[in-house]
């Protein structure tokens, strides 16, 4: 425990230095847009961003683009209140209740209870992270290649049974983000894999044109401007305070909010969507009045907003500990380390404590920090929204070809986020979620290596996965997690069979 | 008979895996006991076929592809062919020049917003961005051809 004190004093040093502390605030202040603008989610927002930190040391770039992941959680919230837009997806359940409030006059209280539950949530969320990451880290330093592997399968099939789409779908994406992430030079043998004659593929797909590819052009696609209109609502400072009868109604969600947020943010999948959604259905089973949800309870804004930003911090859990990211932010924040030439992982807290503990003090700096900044300035942000879509996406548009060619000055790159741009779109039209792909694309090099390292450490046999018992847990996990789904499918079954004998019998009535 | 849109989401990821797996011919997958490059690559590819197929099969059962869910199709098709001309220009006319006619292109063109407001819009942009990049954050832009 006194160590964990004194790496964190460290980790406070680093973080209050002023030039930290600065980009800190730029990470906080440009996460609270991009979580309110519609089209820009936190993944596009650091992927558009990512390049912009090339020029930096590896702790101010994990510093400001984290700011930005957990500042638009703040922000997300700030459009949902008020206008009823989900800046980011993790927002929509805030959108029901939030702006119920608003439409009741109470709009700037929900804002502060939003603003509140998050600060409650993230610091509870980064003090877990202080107490949980480094005995994991520890733990992990037993993993070898076919436990690695096995952990890489378990994310894998983790984030395709909690993935919103079905598990076809998620692990469809993730094997085509795995055969990207396979293009290029093989690292083992020096053979150029699926090259086309394009020098510039042998280093591989890079993550940033994908993402921005993705995740920015590609929703600017999907969103034609005619359908966005904003009527901007700016609540007055002196309505931000909440009745006492409010600060008594969120207290538990806040609370409860914050623990189920961290524990669903350690696990794969897109964890801050899920434990909004999650958090508001267990505190509308729990509420003595479970018919005031969607007509402005409190709770529905306290708990959702929480859990988000819990689950926000839990994902760096298993990222920093393990070096294995969670989910597509995660993804691009452990690539943005690699680039620095950081690896994440077992060794980062002890070969990197600055970085380390440097980060997880600057979060909570951060959280004070979008405290401070979300409530007096709200007014502000929102005017943000004033300006009209139809001026904002070509802006966008220049900041990802600005973006991802500043990354290796290859127009390549460029061509690559416009073809992902495009494939982006397409997915969303058919029902896809792109995020599985990053996370493939991401993982590929590593699952590839451990896979084949497993394999020359064995001679070759497949049996070294269940001889070694952490490798045999984790893999036990994924077919238990298998089984479910296919149970889950086959119950589904009957019951679209059930549905139809009961039409058949209701039609031979 | 309509078209259903996993029989052709799914029919279109066997093609892809079909067309990767035609084209590696020349990778080596090795052994079990000291893989080789093309191993693991052609396990993926198996993968998305084997999963795609799933999705041509069960997607009879799947809602139609419709009109309707592609009326922004073509404002996508606008934005795609300009940000395209963008691309192929920006290594060649330098950002001073490729970044004024794509903003101008996207508000004025796509947009048909007033054309002077544009012009403006586009110039201003340029000239804030050059300055932020260029100037204050040292990033080396593309030059014009003849600087």
């Amino acid at each position: 425990m006194d160590s964990t004190l004194d790496s964190l004093l460290l980790g406070f040093s680093v973080a209050l230095q002023p030039d930290v502390l600065l980009y800190a605030f730029v990470g906080c202040l440009v996460g609270t847009l991009v979580g309110m603008l519609p089209g820009i989610g936190p993944l596009a927002g650091i992927s558009i961003l990512l390049p912009a930190t090339f020029g930096l040391d590896a702790t101010k770039a994990i510093v400001m683009l984290a700011g930005i992941y957990y500042g638009s959680q703040y922000g997300g919230s700030t459009t949902s209140i008020l206008m009823r837009i989900p800046g980011e997806a993790a927002s929509v359940m805030t959108c029901i209740d939030g702006y119920a409030m608003t439409q009741k006059g109470r709009g700037g209280a929900a804002l502060c209870i939003a603003a509140v539950g998050s600060f409650v949530a993230g610091t509870f969320g980064v003090i877990m992270l202080t107490l949980v990451a480094p005995p994991l880290g520890a733990f992990a330093l037993r993993f070898g290649p076919p436990e690695f592997t096995a952990l890489l399968v378990l994310g894998l099939v983790f984030l395709a049974y909690m993935s919103s789409t079905s598990l076809v779908r998620t692990l469809l994406m993730a094997s085509v983000g795995l055969l990207l992430g396979m293009v290029g030079i093989d690292v083992m043998t020096g053979h150029f894999r699926w090259a086309f004659d394009i020098p510039e593929l042998g280093d591989g797909i890079g993550i940033v044109p994908v993402a921005v590819g993705l995740f920015g052009l590609g929703e600017i696609l999907s969103t034609p401007s005619r359908s966005v209109t904003t009527k901007v609502v700016s609540p007055r400072l002196r309505d931000l305070l909440p009745s006492r009868t409010e600060w008594r109604e969120a207290a538990a969600p806040i609370a409860r909010g914050s623990v189920l947020g961290f524990i669903i943010g350690i696990v794969p999948g897109s964890a801050h969507i899920i434990s909004s959604f999650l958090s508001y259905a267990l505190e509308r089973r729990l509420a003595k009045n479970p018919e005031d949800f969607g007509r402005g309870a409190v709770a529905g804004v306290a708990g959702p907003e929480s859990a988000n930003n819990a689950a926000s911090t839990g994902a760096f859990v298993p990222m920093l500990a393990l070096g294995l990211p969670t989910g597509p932010v995660t993804a691009v924040l452990m690539a943005a380390l690699l680039i620095h030439g950081i690896p994440p992982g077992p060794q980062l807290v002890t070969e990197h404590p600055q970085v380390f503990w440097g980060f997880v003090a600057s979060m909570y700096v951060g959280n004070l920090m979008l405290l401070a900044l979300n409530l007096p300035l709200v007014g502000l942000f929102v005017s943000v929204l004033r300006i009209p879509y139809a001026y904002l996406y070509p802006l966008i548009v220049m900041f990802c070809i600005l973006g991802v060619y500043e990354v290796n000055h290859s127009i390549v790159d460029v061509w690559i986020m416009l073809i992902m741009g495009v494939a982006g779109y397409l997915l969303r039209k058919f029902d896809f979620d792109p995020a599985p792909l990053v996370l493939g694309l991401v993982i590929a090099p590593i699952l590839e290596m451990s896979l084949r390292q497993s394999l020359v450490m064995s001679n070759g046999h497949w049996s070294i996965f269940v001889q070694r018992p952490i490798a045999a847990a984790l893999l036990g996990l994924c077919a238990a997690l298998l089984v479910l789904s296919a149970l889950s499918i086959l119950r589904r079954r009957r019951d679209w069979r059930t549905k139809l004998a009961a039409e058949e019998a209701g039609d031979a009535a | 008979m309509r078209l259903k849109r996993d029989t052709v989401a799914g029919g279109a990821f066997v093609g892809l895996g079909a067309a990767l797996w035609a084209s590696s011919g020349d990778l080596p997958v090795g052994s079990l006991a000291m893989p080789g490059a093309g191993m693991v690559p052609m396990i993926a590819i198996g993968l998305v076929m084997v999963l795609g197929g799933v999705l041509l099969v069960r997607g009879t059962a799947g809602p139609s592809l419709s009109a309707d869910h592609w009326s922004d199709a073509d404002h996508a098709i606008r934005v795609v062919v300009a940000t395209a001309i963008a691309t192929a220009l920006y290594t060649r006319l330098g950002f001073l020049i490729t970044v004024p006619l794509l903003l101008f292109g996207l508000v004025g063109l796509v947009e048909r917003r007033n054309i002077v407001a544009a012009a403006a819009f586009s110039i201003g942009v340029t000239a804030v961005a050059w300055l932020l990049f260029a100037m204050l954050l040292k990033t080396p832009l593309p030059p014009v051809p003849w600087s």
